[in-house]
């Protein structure tokens, strides 16, 4: 019996010892379970909270912007190269100083003025070119006349001024063709003409005949020579000296004209026009000078009277319309 | 010898408008034609028809809205007024040059053997009896006589 005893009082330590930590370990399985149940109804809050919140920005479209910015800012990276971008950055002083300018409350002053003058657009009566030139009797339209020609005032000034740095590039580039000789191909920058054949220069050109080409100060080269006298291809005397009364009969028959004596005035008037002029009469100055109608010009030598005359007397062609 | 007078020759100048910058060079080609020996008939018609219209003749004036070889933009040239000046500047400069009226002219084509003609159906057209044509128009006749006029010649329109 005594062992029993003996062997019993361990056995109750450690159960005593063990209800210490079954007690301990309720209570902290008790406080889990409150802070459980306590925290439950926050956390329940708190997420529905969260959720309305993503509903408002929802609604007032922030994810929307968001999207659509990201598109823009993709549409900037295509649009632009990298060289655009650093370009973008040299200028970007004077674009901001731009936007300055353009946002100083006077500027926008008249723009917002100018602005409602569009909104009222359906207002506005037509106008016409006269309508124009009454308008300009208002002080307002000749001051705002004379702003538009300062602003292309300037804009022409700097148009120039830009024409001017690309005529500059475009010496300095010829120059620089210049310079390198045949090594650059000159017929890009328009310097030299192409040549029909690489190697030999083209020929000068040349008339194929040059009495055909029988302009005013060329002289005429002779067509014929016969019996010691030269004519023109015309036939015209090449020299009016070499010219007698027998040879004036002679040509006037192949002219197949009949020679009287009113022909020989109206012949003798020619050779005295040239004599003191130098130059064939032309049918006008004939009747002028013979005292003739033009009528009785026609009658007397039918066919071309002016030249006709002058072949007859022995002068060169006559030149002129009339 | 003599080329040009070998091969008889005709030529048939229609006429058909009568601006001063219309009307002289169909004029000084028939001109030029007769003093060639080359035989020469003009055919009036349309417009062309004031050019020998006895109250039109002396009154020719010169197109010079639209016409960029006038040196004139064309809202200057549209003015009114302007068209009397630059027919007024252009007669002045002809008589600097001693060229001869369009009466003068037609003087000078019909007695140097040149034929002039009228157009039946723009005589009707303007309601114009051969009466109101300057003397020098020998006729009046239909497409079809020009037509019979210019065999053999070459032709010309202005």
């Amino acid at each position: 019996m005594t062992t029993t005893t003996t062997d019993l009082a361990p056995l109750l330590a450690r159960l005593d010892a063990m209800s210490a930590e079954l007690s301990y370990i309720a209570e902290r399985q008790r406080r889990q379970e409150e802070l459980f149940e306590e925290l439950a109804p926050i956390a329940r809050a708190a997420v529905a909270t969260a959720i309305e919140r993503l509903d408002q920005l929802e609604q007032k479209g922030y994810f929307a912007f968001g999207k659509e910015l990201l598109g823009v800012g993709q549409r900037i990276v295509e649009g632009f190269s990298p060289t655009d971008v650093h370009q973008l950055g040299d200028a970007v002083v004077s674009i901001l100083d731009t936007v300055r300018t353009l946002t100083q409350p006077e500027v926008l002053a008249i723009a917002s003025d100018a602005s409602h003058a569009m909104q009222d657009a359906d207002a506005v009566k037509p106008l016409g070119i006269f309508g124009m030139v009454r308008a300009t009797k208002n002080d307002d339209v000749q001051k705002g006349m004379a702003l538009m020609v300062e602003v292309l005032r300037r804009v022409g000034h700097g148009a120039n001024a830009l024409a001017t740095r690309h005529q500059l590039a475009t010496d300095r580039k010829a120059k620089l063709a210049e310079l390198l000789g045949p090594r650059r191909d000159r017929k890009l920058l328009g310097i030299e003409r192409p040549r029909l054949t690489a190697g030999s220069p083209p020929a000068p050109r040349t008339p194929a005949n040059p009495a055909a080409a029988c302009g005013p100060g060329m002289p005429a080269a002779p067509g014929a020579v016969i019996d010691g006298i030269a004519y023109t291809v015309d036939g015209h005397l090449v020299d009016a000296a070499a010219w007698s009364p027998e040879l004036g009969r002679a040509i006037a028959q192949l002219q197949s004209v009949e020679l009287a004596d009113h022909h020989w005035v109206i012949i003798e008037a020619a050779r005295a026009e040239f004599a003191a002029t130098g130059a064939s009469p032309n049918i006008k100055r004939l009747t002028q000078v013979a005292s003739v109608s033009t009528k009785d010009l026609y009658t007397l030598f039918p066919k071309a009277p002016a030249r006709t005359i002058a072949k007859i007397a022995g002068l060169p062609k006559p030149a002129g319309c009339l | 010898m003599d080329r040009i007078t070998e091969t008889p020759r005709k030529v048939a100048i229609i006429c058909s408008k009568a601006g001063l910058d219309e009307a002289y060079p169909a004029l000084i080609l028939a001109n030029a034609a007769r003093q060639s020996g080359i035989d020469a008939f003009v055919f009036f018609t349309f417009w062309g028809l004031d050019v020998v219209t006895e109250k039109k003749v002396d009154h020719l004036h010169v197109n010079i809205a639209g016409n960029p070889a006038s040196g004139m933009p064309t809202i200057v040239g549209g003015l009114p007024g302007m068209e009397a000046l630059a027919a007024h500047m252009m007669k002045k400069q002809m008589m600097d040059l001693e060229l001869p009226s369009v009466r003068e002219m037609l003087q000078i084509l019909d007695e140097s053997g040149a034929q002039l003609y009228g157009c039946e159906l723009a005589m009707k057209m303007f309601k114009r009896t051969q009466e109101d044509l300057v003397p020098q128009v020998k006729e009046v006749i239909t497409a079809g006589d020009f037509y019979d006029l210019a065999v053999g010649a070459q032709i010309i329109f202005t």
